[in-house]
């Protein structure tokens, strides 16, 4: 019990030093020698968990995954109609991204491996499946127009929140993701929403981008 | 051995809790008696004075454990981060839901208004969900959805006071006259501490919920 705990301290010790090393000299230039010196570890100690660099970045694109599920979920209560919960929801996981760094560092391997990995195909499916059983749902609600694809509106959403954390990364670092995404959100509601629901949403938006971008001691 | 035993009471004791909280739900206090929990329970009376020596430490016990279900369900509703009062909004019709379709959410409420009054647990209680609305309500003020001035303490108090009142006045087995009249309640008191650019959207917003609480509603 006692090793198991270790052992799991250990791991978390790799991974955040290993992610403290791809934010600061990005993926490709960093060497698992590096990790080792900066976690202060064995190489066994760091062997006995990841066997490449590429598990380990498997393990960090899986953790950060879960913790952006997890943030979704978490406010996805079933008290709220779905088109709220998929913009707030995008918030909210838009935020933790800037915030939290394995989730950070998560998504830029993501981007990185792309194509070539099992973890990053199925990260993008989950959330393209999430957003589209809320869209179904929304439709259903009457909040999105009756005449859409569900899941053409949850590839679009998923599509542009990626590009906005895309640009974002790109040109400030992440700095202004909540800003990229309250503004793809404002272009993309009136092709979407249903006329009856538009004036409440665009309402909601800007209430939405202004809780975010208050002063963070808004709490 | 004795982590076995101790699982059997616990399940005993909550085998008790419910069927005193089915009682509870749908009887007034005095009207109760322990032989009728005790046979809906179906335990024998030595293991009912084990767990609770008295009818009132049994509805003291519903009455802990509904505090103890509502302060989860409303942690869940502030981790969902919305704005201060539409967290007050969702939490009212959370609670009237719970209220309608949970037994031991209606017998916790029940007791709270029958025994609580005379040895402050009534106080106690209402106190720490006035203070718990109180410090929404200041967040719904930085929010600045509040008209300046305007004291959260006497909002929370306020709030509390109708949905206590509501339960009585309307009718908890009827969902849809319960959620109607909460929506007017709302629509009603509003414009006493909202500021007027903001009551359109928190009007549709109310709406809204009530539409989604009415499919949701079940009745006891």
């Amino acid at each position: 019990m006692v090793r198991q705990a270790r052992s799991e301290a250990t791991r978390r010790k790799i991974m955040t030093s290993a992610v403290e090393l791809f934010n600061e000299i990005g993926y490709p230039a960093t060497g698992l020698g590096d990790i080792i010196e900066r976690a202060e570890m064995t190489k066994g100690a760091l062997y006995y968990h990841f066997d490449s660099k590429e598990s380990l970045a498997t393990a960090i694109i899986e953790e950060g995954s879960v913790r952006l599920a997890e943030a979704f979920r978490g406010i996805a209560a079933s008290s709220a109609p779905a088109l709220e919960t998929i913009i707030h929801g995008v918030f909210v996981v838009a935020d933790l991204m800037s915030t939290d760094q394995i989730a950070r560092s998560g998504m830029q391997l993501l981007r990185a491996f792309g194509e070539f990995n099992d973890a990053a195909a199925r990260t993008y499916d989950g959330w393209v499946t999430e957003m589209t059983e809320r869209s179904r749902q929304a439709i259903d609600e009457g909040d999105l127009r009756e005449d859409l694809d569900p899941q053409a509106v949850g590839e679009t959403i998923v599509s542009s929140m990626l590009g906005a954390e895309l640009l974002a990364s790109a040109s400030t670092a992440g700095a202004d993701v909540l800003e990229r995404v309250a503004r793809a959100f404002k272009v993309l509601l009136p092709a979407i929403v249903s006329q009856e629901s538009l004036s409440y949403f665009d309402e909601f938006l800007a209430r939405e981008s202004l809780r975010h971008s208050a002063a963070p001691a808004a709490d | 051995m004795t982590e076995h035993l101790d699982r059997r009471a616990d399940t005993t004791r909550v085998q008790i809790l419910r069927a005193a909280s089915r009682q509870f739900a749908r009887k007034s206090y005095s009207l109760v008696s322990l032989d009728d929990i005790l046979a809906d329970a179906e335990v024998t009376k030595g293991a009912m004075y084990f767990h609770f020596p008295s009818k009132y430490a049994l509805a003291s016990a519903i009455i802990e454990h509904r505090i103890a279900s509502a302060r989860t369900s409303i942690d869940e509703l502030l981790a969902r981060k919305l704005s201060g009062l539409e967290t007050l909004i969702d939490i009212s019709y959370l609670l009237a839901i719970e209220d309608m379709g949970d037994e031991t959410a209606r017998a916790g409420l029940n007791l709270l208004q029958s025994i609580g009054r005379t040895d402050g647990l009534q106080e106690d209680v209402l106190g720490q969900w006035v203070t718990a609305f109180a410090a929404i309500t200041r967040k719904a003020a930085r929010d600045g959805d509040l008209i300046a001035d305007r004291d959260p303490e006497g909002i929370a108090r306020l709030l509390v006071s109708m949905y206590l009142g509501l339960r009585q006045t309307s009718s908890l087995a009827q969902p849809e006259r319960l959620l109607h009249d909460l929506e007017n309640m709302w629509l009603l008191v509003l414009p006493g501490f909202v500021k007027p650019d903001r009551i359109a959207y928190l009007n549709q917003f109310i709406k809204r919920r009530t539409a989604v609480a009415l499919k949701k509603a079940t009745s006891l």
